[in-house]
């Protein structure tokens, strides 16, 4: 395998394994509002925001896995 | 009106499938991680990112002290006129600062006169910074740099250098390189402008200053007792052990801060221009409208955080019981 096909891989496994957990996380995060909402519609506002700031940081997790693909993808570390 | 809307995309995708296969489009695609130096004061430039000797003057720091300008002059518009019933653009920061402000006050209202400022004051420049980014034309205007040394000196390097003949070096011809405004061959392109977000460093001292004022409103509001947050002899080894993982996570939270920012912003922006590069004209517009999303949200996640973890440290050890205690009064 050459120095770059090496690269590409652990690029598209850095990216792919780490959309996993957040992707199952977001998928909780608005399971659970979504069910808080419909109980409790008068509460959508605060909700919403909550909702949002953990939307944002299980998705900066993904983030994270996405800045080490590109880093390794172009050749930075 | 959406058919409207419908009959504008359907010729804007044929358009852009037309000028694509007749080959109107760049098959450059140059990304960059760090900021650019625009100019070396009293050096010169190594390569591409460094300089050789001097200080660096970057295309993002170039960028900060607009957006800095841009914001001292929305403060100066705000309230140069003010008004009890308020209109225009008085109207849109006040709804704005008041609505953070209402939020803020449900997150820690006794100590809302401290933290207010700080977490106001990061969510505007983070806003300007990430929308500054999306501005057309950053990123794309800049002067022609010849890169050729730096490869050269790539290639010298040693066993790396094989993956890095620059993108420049493909095999289709580049449409746009005949036009006037384009680089010529063995220069790249080093924008003038760079989103703040999108330079590491710019994140990092943001983190660091709101890090460091998350431990200073600690002491202010425990004293020496915050310590004991991280030092805790008294509740035996699991409390010691809890105590030391506080510590740890007090450093992690500057580089998850940092990197958030700068992931969230700087991926967005790849994800723009490879987006462009795949297929041009019509495929970035549903991303560019997610960016905006984005870059609103990253903006408030940055003060709202900060906001929580300052909230958190200036309460006492257990400080959860009495407060659900108060609250039940």
């Amino acid at each position: 395998m050459t120095d770059e096909g090496a690269r590409m891989i652990a690029m598209a496994l850095a990216v792919g394994l780490g959309a996993i957990g957040p992707g199952a996380g977001i998928g909780i995060i608005f399971n659970g509002a979504l069910q808080a909402m419909g109980r409790n519609p008068e509460a959508e506002g605060t909700l919403r925001t909550y909702m949002f700031l953990g939307f944002a940081l299980a998705e900066s997790l993904f983030i994270f896995g996405l800045v080490v693909g590109l880093l390794i993808g172009f050749n930075i570390i | 009106m959406r058919q409207r809307i419908l009959i504008v995309m359907g010729i804007l995708l044929v358009v852009g499938i037309a000028l694509y296969l007749v080959g109107v489009r760049s098959t450059k695609l140059h990304i960059s991680v760090v900021a650019e130096p625009l100019v070396c004061i009293g050096g010169e430039r190594a390569n591409l990112e460094r300089c050789a000797s001097g200080f660096p003057f970057t295309n993002g720091l170039l960028t900060t002290v607009i957006v800095d300008v841009l914001l001292v002059l929305t403060a100066f518009f705000t309230v140069r006129r003010m008004q009890l019933i308020p209109r225009g653009i008085q109207n849109t920061i006040e709804a704005i600062i008041e609505g953070f402000y209402n939020f803020a006050k449900g997150v820690d209202a006794k100590n809302i006169a401290k933290f207010f400022p700080f977490t106001a004051t990061a969510f505007f420049f983070m806003l300007y910074a990430n929308l500054f980014g999306l501005v057309p034309g950053v990123g794309s205007i800049g002067m022609c740099v010849n890169a050729g040394k730096a490869h050269s000196e790539a290639i010298a390097r040693g066993p790396v250098a094989d993956v890095a003949p620059a993108a420049a070096e493909s095999t289709e011809p580049d449409f746009f390189a005949s036009w006037p405004a384009s680089c010529p061959k063995d220069t790249t392109l080093v924008p003038y402008f760079r989103s703040p977000s999108a330079d590491l460093n710019n994140t990092l001292a943001f983190a660091l200053i709101a890090v460091f004022l998350v431990q200073v409103f600690g002491f202010q509001a425990l004293g020496l007792g915050y310590l004991t947050k991280f030092l805790n002899f008294k509740e035996g080894g699991m409390g010691f052990f809890l105590g030391v993982l506080e510590l740890i996570s007090e450093v992690v939270r500057i580089i998850s801060f940092a990197f958030r920012l700068f992931g969230n912003i700087f991926a967005g922006e790849v994800i723009l221009v490879v987006m462009a590069f795949l297929f041009p004209y019509l495929l970035p517009a549903p991303f560019y409208g997610f960016e905006i999303f984005v870059a609103v949200m990253q903006a408030i996640v940055f003060a709202v955080l900060s906001l929580v973890f300052m909230s958190l440290a200036t309460q006492a050890h257990g400080g959860h019981d009495d407060k659900a205690h108060a609250a039940a009064h």
